[in-house]
Formats: C-alpha cells, sequence, structure tokens
C-alpha cells in the first residue's frame, strides 16, 4: 500500500483504507464483465516442478457460486492454452504497484469529500493535484490490475499430499458489548460451518443445562477456559476459523468486558473484518451505545487498528422483546450510523447492517422463512462474508509478524498475523527489536502445517534459536536484510478523544501498537492542528484538550519497541492511548526519532 | 484550602512545616564531620531540661579523654554549644525538642558549625543523645511518615505488583511477571490436560501472591498497613480476596477491590485513582484533586490560573493567589543582587543552567557585575513568605500522574486565582524549555 510507492506526495490519511476498499467494492460490480476475461484462471509461476500442482485456481468472489463445486477439480485439469492469460495475469500485476498509487489518490480526493473525517484534514493538503486527477483517469485501471492481482494464486508445495487450495484468507473480529452475543454467534457459525461437531455442541448444552445457563452453550465453542463458562463472559480473544467455498476465514472473538479491553484491541490488530454484534434486546442495546458502553469505543478502537470493513449484525432479532420487529432494527441502525460515521466509517460503502440471531443462527447461514423476518431479504453473515471484496495484501513487501502471544510445546511457538511478506518454512528470520535470529521449523496457518504463509493468514510459527522467555508480544519477525524500525521516541500526531482535563508534557498512558501495551509518556507537545483549515498552529502549547488533534513527542518508558511510520507501514504505525479504563487518544507515528 | 475555613489554613500551613521539615532533615543526612563531634539530641515530651542538662555535663567529663586532640576539641566545643542551647528553653515544648550541633565539612573542605535547635510539628516519642561523625535522623524521617499507610496488590494475568501509599509517597515495594499459559484452543485428545496444567499454573500464582504480600504488608506478625486494596482486571483479586490462602489477618484489612484494566504501574495509579474514596484523608488523594482543579480551570479557560515564574508572582503581588502549587523539587534559586552604581536591587530567578551564565549578574545599561545580596531556593522563599500575598502554600510531588504533568508541562509552579488576571506577558522562561522543531517535517 503506502509503502509500496515510497511516494510521499500519496495522500496519507486516515482512511487509506477505507478508499482501498470503497474502490474494490466498485471493482466488485466491475468484475463481472471482467468474469468474461478468465480471471479465475490460475496464474504460471516460472521455475517450478511441471509436474507438480503448482497452478491453484483462485476463485474470483463474484464467480464463488458458478465455481464452488470443486475449484480442485479444475486445478487437475489445466490446461496448456490457458497459461498466455495466465502470463498476462502477471504482466497486469506489475501494473499493480502503478494501481496502488493511483488509488492512494482516488482515496484523499474522497476524504475531502466527507466533511466528518476529522483524520483525513490536515492530510489533505499534501494531495498533489495534479496526481490526484491523474489519479481519477486512471482509477478504473488502477481497480482492475487489483482484482487481478488478488487472483493470482498462491504457490504450493509440490511435495504435500493432495494440493489444498490456499483460499483467500480473511480474519473477523467480533467486537461488541458485553453480552451483545458476540461469542455465541461465533460458536453458531462455527457448528454451522462444520467446525464444531453436534455431539460436542449436544455435550456442552447439556452442560450448560446443569448450570441453568442453557443459553450459553453455543458460546462455549470459544470460552474455553473455566472462569470464561462460569461467568459467561469472554476474557481473552477466542480463535477459531471456519472456511466457505472462496475463503479462509480466522474468527477472533473478542471481550467484550470493560476490564478487558487490552485483550480486545490485541484481537482487534489481526483483524481485516469486523463484526459489530449489538443486542436489540429492550434496555440493552441503550446500555452498550451509552457513554461508557463498549459498543462506541470498539467501533472507534478498531476503525484505529485499521478494520477497513464493519459488518453490524443487529442481534437477539428473535428475543421476546423485539420479535423481528422491523422498527426496532430500523432504530438500532438509525441510532448507530451518525455515530460510526464518526469514527470514520462512510455508511455507504465501510457499513453493512442485517438482522439475526445468534441463538437459532438466523441470517447466520441460512436465511429464514419470509414469515419471520418479511423485511430483510438481503444476504445471511457469511454469504455477506464470503461476497466481500479481495483485501489487497502486501506480499512483496518484506516480511513483517507482529508476534501476539508465545508459548512453549517442544519448543518456542510464536502466534501472529502476517502483516506483510511471505513467511517460509525453513527462513531465517530476525526478531526485533532485541534483533534475535530465528529460524522457521515449523508453520500453521489455523492450525494446518504448510510451508509459506501469506499476509493476512493467521500462523503459528515454530521456531529455534529462541527460548520462550525472550519473546513478549510485540515484538516482530523481520527478514534480515530489511529489518523494520525500532524506536523509544517518537513524534505522533494524537487525538484526544475522551478525558476530563487538560494533558500536557508529563501525562502517561498505555499504548497500543500493533500487538504491542506499552506505556508511555509525554514529553513535550509539538504543536496543534487545526481541525477545520489543518494548519499547523500554536507552536509548543502547553496542553491538549478533548476533541484537539496535535503533535506530540512521546517517549516509550519500557525500553524500545518496534514501529514504523504510518505512512511507510499503517499496521504499524498507529496507535491507541488508554488510561483508566478509557480510550483517551489515537494516533499515529510521523517519525522515529531514537 | 483556604476556601474550606480556619481549618484548612492550618493544614496548608502544616503541610508546609512538614516540607520545611523535610528539607532539613535532607541537608542534616549530608552532613558528614570529623571524628564523633556530631551531636544529635531529641527530648520527647514531658522530659526534663535539668535532666538533660546533667546528662550532658556527665558527658563533658567523659568527652575531655578523648586522645585525639582535634576530636577532642570538637566534641567539647559541640557539647558546649548543646548546652548553652539548651539554656534557652526553661522547659520541654508540648511536642519534644529536637538540638542537632557540630562542625561539618562543606564541599569545599571548609568547616562550618551547625547548632539547630526545633520543636517537631508532632510528638516525638524518642530519647537519643548521639555522637558521630554524622547527623542521626531516623526518628525524625519516621515522624514525618503518615501514620496512615495503605497497602495495594495490582495483580494481573501477567504479573503482580505490591505497592503502598502514604502521605503522598507511593511507592512499589515489589513487582514480579508472571507467564500464565493463555488460550490457545490446542490440545485435541490432551485439551483436558492442557486446561487442567492451566488452572494449576494459575492457582500457584494466587499461593506465591499471597506468599508474597504477608513478607510485605506483615511484620512483625501484625500488619503494616491501615488499609489494603486489591486490583486487577481479571478475576484473580476476587479469587485471592476469597482464598484460604491470603492470610487472615490481611483478609481483614481489605477496604476495597477495584478493576483496573492494567496491571503494573499503570494499574497502581488507576488502583489508587479507583481507591480514591476509599482513601479520602490521604495526602496523595488530595494533591491529585487539588491539581485536578487547577488542571480544569485551565481546560474551562477561566482565566483564574497563572503558571510560570514570572506570572505567579505577578499574581501574588497583585494578591490574586488563592492557591499557590509549588512542586517540592523546583530548582529555581532566586537572587537579590544590587547595582553599585545606581544603587537599584533586582531580583532575578535562574534555573540551575542559567545560573552558570554569567551575563545575568552583569548589569545590561552599565556594564557592571551586581552584588550578590541574597540567593535562597525560590521553594524556601516561597515557605518563610507566601503569608505575606495572602496565598496557601501547597507542595506537591510529581508522583501522581497530575503532579507529573503539571511538573514538566508548566514547570513545576503555579496558582489558582481568585479572580481572572490577564498576562499579557509571553513567558519566555518556559518557552526556552521546549525544543525547536520543524513542523515542515510532519
Amino acid at each position: 500500500m503506502a509503502s509500496e510507492n515510497g511516494n510521499s506526495n500519496a495522500p496519507d490519511s486516515w482512511d487509506q483504507d477505507i478508499k482501498d476498499e470503497s474502490c474494490s467494492t466498485d471493482a466488485n460490480e466491475l468484475s463481472k464483465p471482467l468474469s468474461a476475461l478468465n480471471v479465475n484462471a490460475p496464474a504460471f509461476v516460472p521455475g517450478k516442478n511441471v509436474f507438480a500442482r503448482e497452478f491453484v485456481p483462485k476463485v474470483s468472489p463474484s464467480d464463488a457460486d458458478e465455481t464452488s463445486e470443486g475449484p480442485v477439480e479444475s486445478d487437475n485439469s489445466v490446461p496448456v492454452a490457458q497459461q498466455d492469460t495466465e502470463n498476462m495475469d502477471a504482466v497486469e500485476t506489475d501494473e499493480d504497484k502503478g494501481g496502488g498509487k493511483d488509488q492512494e489518490a482516488v482515496g484523499g480526493e474522497r476524504d475531502q469529500e466527507i466533511p466528518d473525517e476529522a483524520w483525513a484534514e490536515g492530510e489533505d493538503e499534501d494531495v498533489d493535484d495534479g496526481l490526484e486527477m491523474e489519479g481519477l483517469e486512471e482509477g478504473d485501471a488502477g481497480m482492475q490490475s487489483e482484482l487481478q492481482a488478488v487472483a493470482i494464486p498462491k504457490k504450493k508445495d509440490a511435495n504435500k499430499g493432495p494440493p489444498k487450495v490456499k483460499k483467500e484468507h480473511v480474519n473477523v473480529v467480533f467486537i461488541g458489548h458485553v453480552d451483545a452475543g458476540k461469542s455465541t454467534i461465533g460458536g453458531h457459525i462455527m457448528y454451522l460451518t462444520g467446525q464444531v461437531d453436534k455431539r460436542t455442541l449436544e455435550k456442552y448444552e447439556r452442560e450448560a443445562k446443569e448450570k441453568n445457563r442453557e443459553t450459553w452453550y453455543l458460546s462455549w465453542a470459544l470460552d474455553t477456559n473455566l472462569e470464561e463458562r462460569e461467568k459467561g463472559k469472554t476474557v481473552e480473544v477466542g480463535r477459531a476459523f471456519f472456511e466457505t467455498a472462496s475463503k479462509h476465514f480466522t474468527i477472533l472473538d473478542a471481550p467484550g468486558h470493560k476490564s478487558f479491553v487490552p485483550n480486545m484491541i490485541g484481537g482487534a490488530s489481526q483483524a481485516d473484518v469486523a463484526v459489530l454484534v449489538i443486542s436489540a434486546r429492550r434496555g440493552e442495546f441503550e446500555t452498550g451505545f451509552e457513554r461508557g458502553g463498549q459498543t462506541r469505543e470498539h467501533a472507534m478502537l478498531v476503525k484505529t487498528s485499521g478494520v477497513k470493513h464493519l459488518i453490524v449484525v443487529i442481534n437477539k432479532m428473535d428475543d421476546p422483546t423485539v420479535e423481528w420487529a422491523e422498527d426496532r432494527y430500523i432504530e438500532c441502525r438509525d441510532k448507530l450510523i451518525p455515530y460510526l460515521k464518526k469514527c470514520g466509517f462512510n455508511p455507504k460503502t465501510d457499513l453493512y447492517f442485517l438482522p439475526v440471531s445468534g441463538l437459532n443462527g438466523a441470517f447466520l447461514k441460512e436465511v429464514p422463512d419470509e414469515t419471520i423476518c418479511p423485511w430483510y431479504r438481503g444476504p445471511s453473515l457469511i454469504d455477506y462474508l464470503d461476497s466481500l471484496p479481495p483485501i489487497s495484501r502486501a506480499q512483496d513487501q518484506p516480511v513483517r509478524v507482529p508476534i501476539v502471544d508465545r508459548y512453549k510445546d517442544m519448543g518456542s511457538i510464536l502466534l501472529g498475523k502476517v502483516e506483510s511478506g511471505v513467511v517460509s518454512r525453513n527462513q531465517t528470520l530476525l526478531l526485533m527489536p532485541n534483533r534475535m535470529q530465528v529460524k522457521v521449523m515449523t508453520l500453521w496457518s489455523d492450525d494446518e502445517e504448510t510451508d509459506s504463509a501469506n499476509p493476512g493468514e493467521n500462523v503459528k510459527i515454530k521456531v529455534s534459536g529462541i527460548e520462550e522467555e525472550d519473546v513478549s508480544p510485540g515484538f516482530v519477525l523481520c527478514p534480515i536484510d530489511n529489518l523494520c524500525h525500532t524506536g523509544k521516541v517518537f513524534d505522533a500526531q494524537i487525538v484526544i478523544l475522551e478525558h476530563r482535563s487538560i494533558i500536557c508534557a508529563g501525562y502517561s498512558a498505555v499504548m497500543h501498537i500493533h500487538s504491542c501495551a506499552e506505556e508511555v509518556t509525554i514529553k513535550a507537545l509539538i504543536c496543534i492542528i487545526d481541525k477545520k483549515t489543518g494548519e499547523k498552529s500554536k507552536l509548543n502549547p502547553k496542553f491538549i484538550k478533548q476533541d484537539q488533534i496535535g503533535i506530540a513527542r512521546l517517549e516509550v518508558n519500557g525500553g524500545v519497541i518496534c514501529m514504523e511510520t504510518f505512512k511507510e507501514f499503517p499496521q504499524m504505525g498507529r496507535f491507541t492511548l488508554r488510561d483508566e479504563g478509557r480510550t483517551v487518544a489515537i494516533g499515529k507515528v510521523l517519525k522515529v526519532i531514537e | 484550602m483556604a476556601s474550606n475555613g480556619v481549618d484548612g489554613e492550618s493544614n496548608a500551613d502544616r503541610n508546609v512545616e512538614i516540607w520545611k521539615i523535610k528539607k532539613l532533615i535532607k541537608s542534616l543526612e549530608a552532613a558528614r564531620g570529623n571524628g564523633t563531634s556530631m551531636i544529635s539530641l531529641i527530648i520527647p515530651p514531658k522530659d526534663q531540661i535539668s535532666r538533660i542538662a546533667k546528662m550532658l555535663a556527665d558527658e563533658f567529663g567523659t568527652a575531655s579523654n578523648i586522645k585525639s586532640r582535634v576530636n577532642r576539641l570538637s566534641v567539647l566545643g559541640a557539647i558546649t554549644s548543646v548546652q548553652q542551647r539548651l539554656k534557652l528553653y526553661n522547659k520541654v515544648p508540648p511536642n519534644g525538642l529536637v538540638i542537632y550541633c557540630g562542625t561539618i565539612v562543606t564541599d569545599e573542605g571548609k568547616e562550618k558549625k551547625v547548632n539547630i535547635d526545633f520543636e517537631p510539628f508532632r510528638p516525638i516519642n524518642t530519647s537519643l543523645y548521639l555522637c558521630d561523625n554524622k547527623f542521626h535522623t531516623e526518628a525524625l524521617t519516621a515522624l514525618l511518615a503518615d501514620d496512615n499507610k495503605f497497602g495495594f496488590i495490582v495483580m494481573d494475568g501477567n504479573g503482580a505488583l505490591f505497592g503502598t501509599l502514604s502521605g503522598n509517597t507511593r511507592e512499589v515495594l515489589h513487582k514480579f511477571t508472571v507467564d500464565l499459559p493463555k488460550k490457545h484452543g490446542r490440545g485435541g485428545q490432551s485439551a483436558l490436560r492442557f486446561a487442567r496444567l492451566r488452572m494449576e499454573k494459575r492457582h500457584n500464582y494466587v499461593r506465591k501472591v499471597a506468599e508474597v504480600a504477608v513478607q510485605m504488608f506483615i511484620t512483625n506478625d501484625k500488619p503494616n498497613i491501615a488499609g489494603l486494596v486489591l486490583a486487577g482486571s481479571a478475576d484473580f483479586k476476587t479469587e485471592l480476596s476469597q482464598s484460604d490462602m491470603f492470610d487472615i489477618r490481611l483478609q481483614a484489612k481489605i477496604i476495597k477491590i477495584v478493576d483496573v484494566s492494567y496491571g503494573g504501574e499503570n494499574g497502581f495509579n488507576q488502583a489508587i485513582e479507583l481507591a480514591a474514596d476509599a482513601l479520602a484523608n490521604v495526602k496523595f488523594i488530595q494533591e491529585k484533586k487539588l491539581i485536578g482543579r487547577y488542571f480544569d480551570e485551565i481546560s474551562q479557560d477561566t482565566g483564574k490560573f497563572c503558571f510560570g515564574v514570572e506570572d505567579t508572582l505577578r499574581a501574588l503581588e497583585m494578591g490574586a493567589v488563592d492557591i499557590l502549587i509549588v512542586w517540592e523539587n523546583l530548582d529555581i534559586t532566586r537572587y537579590v543582587l544590587k547595582n553599585h552604581q545606581t544603587d537599584e536591587e533586582r531580583i532575578l530567578f535562574l534555573r540551575p543552567d542559567q545560573e552558570k551564565d554569567k551575563t545575568y549578574f552583569i548589569d545590561k545599561d552599565t556594564g557592571v557585575e551586581m552584588e550578590l545580596i541574597e540567593q535562597m531556593p525560590l521553594l524556601e522563599w516561597f515557605a518563610n513568605s507566601y503569608k505575606n500575598f495572602g496565598a496557601t502554600l501547597e507542595i506537591i510531588t510529581d508522583r501522581s500522574q497530575e503532579g507529573a504533568q503539571f511538573v514538566k508541562g508548566f514547570g513545576g509552579i503555579g496558582g489558582i486565582l481568585r479572580y481572572q488576571v490577564d498576562f499579557q506577558s509571553f513567558n519566555p522562561d518556559l518557552e526556552a524549555l521546549g525544543e525547536d522543531y520543524d513542523l515542515d517535517d510532519y
């Protein structure tokens, strides 16, 4: 993305991701005529064993239904004649770089259209007008090439048994207020997609019944800890996965309780798409949405952690106080939209609303009978997730894997999401910021052993060369020749969201950046940015208040951590400041000083 | 605080008093003398002067047998001074009497005779007579410590922190980290085994915290704290409070259990904040509230605040300052200089780095080096003269979040005003603190 072109002229905005998304949504429509061009043909990867099954067709989302009978079959009979088109694909991929840049420009332009975007302002002036125009003209071409780029099949190891299709990997995080039904929906989806067998679920149901907690049994598929089950509250982020015909999804089930927001941020940092679960039950929606409710905070946090697409599911529609009432659904939706808009989600392109029932599974996979819900006839949650446009990944970038967790199991095992680059087995990587050399011994992508992992995949890596104690969450795996930046002191642009008094130098809070959480102190305030004009006014201000934007110099108290400037690598350049159980500010790294 | 009436007034005065003694103790602790000529004498209330005088006379006799001439002379000299000092009192004051006397060696190697006597602000229950090469201030330090000490245990999945809060000191006694297994969803057929291992580890962790808590908060089989606050993010704190591994003596001391989202220092701060209502009388909380109020004035832009040396002094002279807030370690020195030629006096406030700059001591118009008449730390000057300005002096620390902000962001000096004052002047003093940034970089 931004780092790809390394172009300082490119607009550097918080909505960088939105516009990618919005462009691709357009692209989705475009793909219909494109499908005639044999988009889903496998690409030719030179330098591989000819007899090996290298060519794995990548199903384009729009065609998912047609090809879903068996992409593997078509793989077996790759006609040689197709190679021409495949080569064309490869050529077009090369154009992707250019396309990416153009989209940046388009995005920048889009930002100006959205007046509510506090973030975007102040950045827009950076946009080169000429580039912007150019971008508009070439925007279509860029989108096309992007679409093709994603359609490139991922390389597969030839020696492994029957080839499994590497589907596009999407990380979905479930967020929302406590008791909205996140885990239940997650559990139900797993059941519907066959990840949890009926027997286990029946066992859970029985056990739950014994505890007079009948409605909780579905969430037990994700809440595995004893205390989580006992209280019915998720504490740590639950991880699971399921597959559809064209995509592979990792479910991240975030805790909704106020005290566990730090855990939730860890989960959100790995997500591509977020599902905001709202309880439609009378009273529950209201408490969740009030100040202090987690609905607001979570929506804001996923936005800052780089989630581009938010699906809002209005849950508990089957509840006796709701009974699939359309006006309740509309009431919830209309109350949410203005706030989500303020968070930076574009209601037209980034948001999707649908009613569901996590408990009986309505609109999760199957669309229920018209008698139940005559007013919503759209796709179900899984279908919608499946139809989402592909997410552009930085595949040809240097490897970056922020470590979320680690444990010992016959060696040190690291957990994380591949943010960019391709990790493969026997690769030697450097663990930053301590510069420890590690070798990838085994690689699992969602519990399945693989030989390489592409960006977006949630991986478990067994490494040699270090002890488990030497690693902490927030470390980053980098290639030896291309290290990520590390720093202790950095300048950042911050937006104060909520703080009762003033913030001045000397203020300390906990910073969440990618998967890392460290205490930071504001060393100095450099300037305040005018929200309206985006001009940098007032040099060296004494303090900064709620709803103001400023640039500050921050120091990490704990020592050196990995970070990148937002411009170069947004995923590792945006952060959240939290203190006293509240999200005080969000920000982005502008410059790493030392 | 002044608005609280007479009671509040005396409370603030008392705090200033405490600060003065603190400063004294610091200077006494640093002092070193020759041989055993430094006399520390503490007389508890209701003792008799004559008894002490007799004891000193006896000591005088013993000391005259000291072999080393230098040492003998200095010890005898010191005892004589103490005797003379004691004569000034006809009876022991209600709170007891403290006398320090001796010849200290200054940094430049010069000898300086010190003779200090004062009545402590609170009854001192120690009887002490010691000749040593340093002054003994332990009894005074104990006097300063607030009797209400509160213990804190902050535990979460990553580690535990043990701390205390007493007066305005927040102290971390101990902290350790643990590595608890998280939820990995691993296992397959040994999933139950992993679950069990996990439970065991968590149990051991609670046990360890309970044991360390006993080490930290129980001395001589008695809790050394007035109350205990448990804080944590997950269920550990409730588990701990209910567990039978947790000492019953400590269990009885639990005053509050609070939910914090982080462990470590940040959790400690948050726990203090959340337990504020239970700890209302602790100075630390009062300090936080005071600075919070000051910040509120700023954020509401009422104009009833000032910061920086110059603005504050001007406000003081106007009599506008209601509460003067100064950081306890403020290192600005007040200089009174005199120009010989014009007989004009000038007052300067300089930071340590400015003191080295000789240009401040030269009169710009005439080019004459000015004579130094008086030099004292600004805070001391405030402590001596704040009453003349009708203000209340609050000396704060930088240990709380607010305190740290006040010190770093506002230079550690400021005040809440009675009425709005318009400060036109630009404060170059503090502006110089900020570095130059190139805004085009961003």
